[in-house]
């Protein structure tokens, strides 16, 4: 009996020197999640240089599919319908809207400074450089975008970018390029549309809100306005359909998983573009205004 | 003749296909046999060159196309109609423009003559009086018969087929079949069915692959298929449609 009662005591005492002179196993815990997250961050940078590899060679065939311009010159018509034309309601509506706010804004600020005879110089510049421009681009952002990334998505998923390609026609040359070409041609005139039509609510708002009257608003436009405000302005139109068209049409073409998956690249696509948009229009002001 | 040459292919991890070899002859039919996801359709859209494979060769009519640039792929494609498996039709152009459009896109044929070809399509297809309508306001089977009319518009030496009666009721199926059948009497083309269907390759190939697990377990006229010893083999032939 007392050798029964010695042996237990012994294999316990074992079990405690073994644990002792060995890491506990929760010890082992935080290396083992820190690796696992090290293993997880190399994998997503290594997926985010993989896709700006394939965004670059995509990006570089749409522009130089630019030739097959002629071919496709009813696809160009087309997409230019689709984001000129039927485009302008939704950039009327956010222009009169934002160009009526800031006029109130600025109106009542410039009132407690007694500048108010200043707010058409001010509205001006703020519309033509930045406003005019932004909103128009965030609002082709969610609807032209959306529509490629969506339209693309399901062409994908429905295997019909793959019949392109399998009857010898180069789906980006038919599908991307024209979308960009036209993009490019429709963004100057909506920047246009979008600072007139904000100015014009501005003016109209600093009439019967602010009892300021036209001509000491126009005047404090139109003779202060330097071309390099121009130049701001209406230099980001290209840039913009160039970030939009891209980036929706890149996640169009890479939707994977069905209906949901086209959900998903179109999602992306719009929040990419969105955020590109906002970012190009800061350097954009910057870089110009800089240089001019 | 198209040629797959220990073809192997890997999907991040997952590997595909191991070491494929196949050859399909002109003027034959030749069946692709395996249960759903085990890369079927990517033999089909390997032999057109949609995909790379990661190792081996894939020649078509003795040209290895493998390592092609998609420019050059172009003109081997035209040798090859292809029938996807959800048709892949431009649902925004009607029966007709789809039947064109290739056409109008690659060849610079007048318009008198390509209205001839759509024409002769749509009466090869049985769809006389759908001529403008718009894919999505016709049937499956009539949908699949349009799909096949456009693989053949070009004068193809092979038709590929990625499951020509999936989802289709049995009277359609039956007259996809038969159409499939008659193309290589009528026409003289070479086709590639993919399938999972195990009636579907009796009633049309001449010959018979079956892929299991990324692997062609076997390769001979199908009437060798009842002789075939392997376990996976033998439980299609009783089960008669797979679906693992």
């Amino acid at each position: 009996m007392g050798n029964e009662n010695e042996k237990p005591t012994f294999t316990r005492m074992k079990t405690e020197d073994s644990t002792a002179s060995e890491p506990h196993p929760t010890l082992f815990m935080p290396l083992t999640v820190i690796k696992s997250l090290e293993n997880k961050l190399v994998l997503q940078l290594k997926d985010f240089f993989l896709t700006m590899q394939e965004f670059f060679l995509f990006s570089l065939r749409a522009f130089m599919a630019f030739p097959k311009m002629i071919r496709y010159w009813r696809d160009v018509f087309d997409q230019a319908t689709i984001c000129g034309t039927d485009s302008i309601p939704i950039v009327l509506v956010s222009a009169i809207s934002i160009g009526a706010l800031l006029a109130i804004e600025v109106g009542n600020l410039l009132e407690d400074f007694g500048a108010k005879t200043m707010l058409g110089r001010s509205t001006a510049l703020s519309v033509i450089r930045e406003l005019g421009p932004l909103l128009m681009g965030l609002m082709l952002s969610a609807r032209f975008g959306s529509r490629n990334g969506a339209e693309l998505g399901a062409m994908q998923i429905s295997e019909q970018i793959d019949a392109l390609r399998a009857f010898g026609t180069d789906p980006i040359a038919k599908l991307v390029m024209p979308r960009l070409v036209a993009a490019l041609i429709m963004f100057l005139p909506l920047t246009a549309l979008s600072d007139f039509a904000g100015l014009q609510s501005a003016a109209y708002m600093a009439e019967h809100y602010h009892r300021i009257d036209p001509g000491i608003f126009w005047n404090a436009v139109y003779p202060r306005l330097a071309p390099k405000d121009f130049v701001v302005g209406f230099l980001k139109a290209p840039v913009f359909a160039v970030i939009i068209t891209l980036v929706s049409c890149f996640n169009g073409f890479s939707a994977r998983g069905g209906t949901a998956g086209v959900g998903r690249s179109t999602i992306k696509g719009i929040v990419v573009s969105s955020g590109l948009v906002l970012i190009a229009n800061f350097y954009v002001s910057k870089i110009v205004l800089e240089n001019m | 003749m198209i040629e797959l040459r220990n073809v192997s292919l890997k999907y991040g991890d997952r590997e595909i296909l191991k070491n494929v070899s196949l050859t399909i002859k002109d003027n034959t039919i030749k069946a692709i046999l395996g249960p759903s996801g085990v890369g079927k359709s990517t033999i089909l859209k390997l032999m057109l060159g949609l995909i790379k494979p990661n190792s081996g060769q894939v020649i078509v009519d003795g040209t290895d196309i493998t390592c092609m640039k998609e420019r050059s792929l172009y003109s081997i494609r035209r040798k090859m109609g292809m029938v996807f498996q959800g048709n892949a039709l431009f649902d925004s152009l009607t029966i007709s423009q789809n039947l064109g459009f290739f056409l109008r896109e690659n060849l610079k044929l007048p318009e008198a003559e390509i209205s001839q070809k759509v024409a002769e399509q749509i009466q090869f297809a049985g769809l006389e009086g759908y001529e403008d309508q718009l894919p999505e306001s016709l049937s499956g089977g009539m949908r699949r018969r349009v799909a096949i009319g456009r693989a053949l518009i070009f004068k193809p030496h092979m038709i590929l087929f990625d499951e020509p009666t999936a989802g289709l009721d049995p009277v359609s199926s039956k007259k996809i079949l038969s159409l499939i059948s008659s193309l290589r009497h009528n026409n003289n083309l070479g086709a590639v069915i993919v399938t999972h269907i195990i009636d579907d390759v009796f009633h049309v190939a001449d010959s018979v692959a079956v892929l299991y697990q990324g692997e062609i377990i076997f390769d001979d006229v199908t009437e060798k298929l009842h002789e075939a010893e392997h376990p996976f083999i033998r439980s299609i032939l009783s089960d008669k449609i797979l679906e693992l």
